[in-house]
């Protein structure tokens, strides 16, 4: 291992479905300012490249998911050739499946990583959901998967026809007509492959929980929002801190039933109606995009995560945020240069420089 | 101060004044919201926010405080100058109303 670790994040487009890498990055440097970070991208373009506080120190560009695990494992020796990072937080759904099913391959390779096990990944699919509801006596709208469009109709209306269609590891589209469902079926499995799943629709308010599973059953850290903006593809883009025991209880019951190790975010809707419970939506199996809120109010949750991928001492107890404390997002432009492009696009990898700053004169006009 | 406006003036920040647009509002509780002298109203629970008129924001701390009707019209008539027979028909007014839309279970 370097002396100083070097950790490795991917996820690093904050677009209009923002990814959670450079939310991560910024996490980190509010504790290890000095640690030296690289991003594993998918794209040149990946915006948080381009940022002026959270960009990587160098990147380099990755093999897609779907080039196969060999590919991917391949990439990343070769990246290692040059940048031997010691620590991987991957932060997309899609390239988890290979890093969980293979941990072996990581520890072979000297990468921590905190990881989930296979059986707990398994448990928290979509399509597995209802069973760990189950168990753990918690409410989760009734999901189908699919694979044929016949069986998609016949999901939707075994459904009340009001349904969500969504993909395998991301996405969701409402859908009430037939069309509609169908238009919906085929960009799903387009986009994540079979299955494609068809849920009950349970309107409400959405309430989200990210947190730190330590392995053992217990939470190291969490903080809950609800939901204050969400944009046209139903992604928060505002929310605001909420204590609720009930809330709190619910999730507990879930990582200690998992026996989750490492990040992730639970996703709830709380129907309408005095007596509503919550209903478990999905859970995601990584970080959200808005996981640096939280360690603005004393819950690093990714430099926990850091701290407990390397097995190092925690710094201190995780907090929790206050409510009321909340988090609006706003979208801004990068400056890039060519050059950045075209090394990315040619060599694959991307060192930072210093910024070239246009300095604007100082006026004043008697202001 | 008249109380006959006081219900179409407590909303969900964020949408629009339309007291209607609260019904079902299932995770209101009087006990759970804290209110602001200004009348900004938060539940930690739920995480909505709400604003109230003053004569309204008196009605909901009273609620919250599990107030008779005649200890509210008490607080009412003593903050505001107003015929105890017209507080109580608007305080019904809007009791009634925070009935229907779903912010309390059961008459007061």
């Amino acid at each position: 291992m370097n002396a100083s670790p070097v950790i490795a994040v991917t996820g690093l487009h904050r677009g209009e479905n923002p990814q959670p890498g450079s939310a991560v990055i910024r996490s980190l440097r509010r504790v290890y300012p000095e640690l030296r970070i690289i991003g594993l991208v998918y794209d040149s373009l990946e915006s948080g490249l381009f940022s002026e506080d959270d960009a990587p120190d160098a990147a380099f560009t990755m093999s897609y998911p779907g080039a196969g695990e060999e590919a991917f494992w391949e990439r990343l020796d070769a990246i290692r050739e040059i940048e031997r990072f010691d620590v991987l937080i991957p932060c997309l759904d899609a390239e988890m499946e290979p890093l969980v099913d293979a941990p072996e391959k990581l520890r072979e390779r000297g990468i921590h990583a905190c990881l989930p096990t296979t059986a707990s990944f398994k448990c928290r699919d979509k399509s597995n959901l209802a069973e760990l509801c189950d168990r753990t006596h918690c409410r989760t709208p009734q999901t189908l998967a699919v694979s044929d469009v016949n069986s998609l109709h016949q999901a939707a209306l075994t459904l009340g026809g009001n349904v969500f269609i969504k993909g395998r590891y991301y996405e969701a589209q409402h859908a009430i007509t037939p069309a509609a469902r169908e238009a919906a079926y085929w960009h799903m499995l387009e986009q994540w492959g079979a299955p494609v799943l068809v849920q009950e629709n349970v309107p409400g308010e959405e309430y989200n929980v990210i947190g730190l599973g330590d392995g053992r059953g217990r939470m190291l850290g969490s903080c809950s929002i609800r939901k204050m903006l969400r944009t046209a593809s139903g992604k928060g883009f505002g929310g605001m801190v909420v204590r609720d025991p009930q809330l709190d209880a619910i999730a507990q019951s879930l990582i200690a039933e998992l026996r989750w190790n490492g990040p992730f975010e639970l996703e709830f809707v709380k129907s309408e109606g005095p007596k509503a419970d919550y209903c478990l939506i999905e859970i995601n199996p990584r970080f959200p995009a808005w996981c640096d809120f939280p360690s603005t109010l004393n819950c690093n949750l990714p430099a926990a995560a850091l701290e407990l991928a390397l097995g190092w001492q925690p710094r201190e107890p995780l907090r929790h945020a206050s409510p009321g404390k909340f988090f609006i997002r706003h979208a801004i432009d990068m400056t890039g240069d060519i050059r950045d492009l075209a090394a990315l696009t040619t060599s694959g990898q991307f060192f930072r420089q210093p910024r070239e700053i246009i300095p604007h004169q100082a006026v004043s006009h008697g202001l | 101060m008249k109380l006959a406006s006081l219900s179409t003036r407590i909303h969900p920040s964020g949408q629009p004044h339309d007291p209607a647009l609260c019904a079902g509002s299932g995770s209101f509780d009087f006990h759970t919201v804290t209110w602001q002298a200004d009348g900004f109203g938060f539940d930690a629970t739920s995480g909505e926010f709400f604003t109230a008129s003053p004569a309204a924001l008196i009605v909901m701390q009273a609620l919250s405080e599990d107030m008779a009707r005649q200890q509210i019209l008490d607080r009412l008539t003593v903050r505001f100058e107003v015929a105890r027979s017209t507080a109580e028909r608007d305080l019904e007014s809007f009791l009634a109303e925070l009935l229907h839309i779903g912010l309390t279970q059961e008459s007061i």
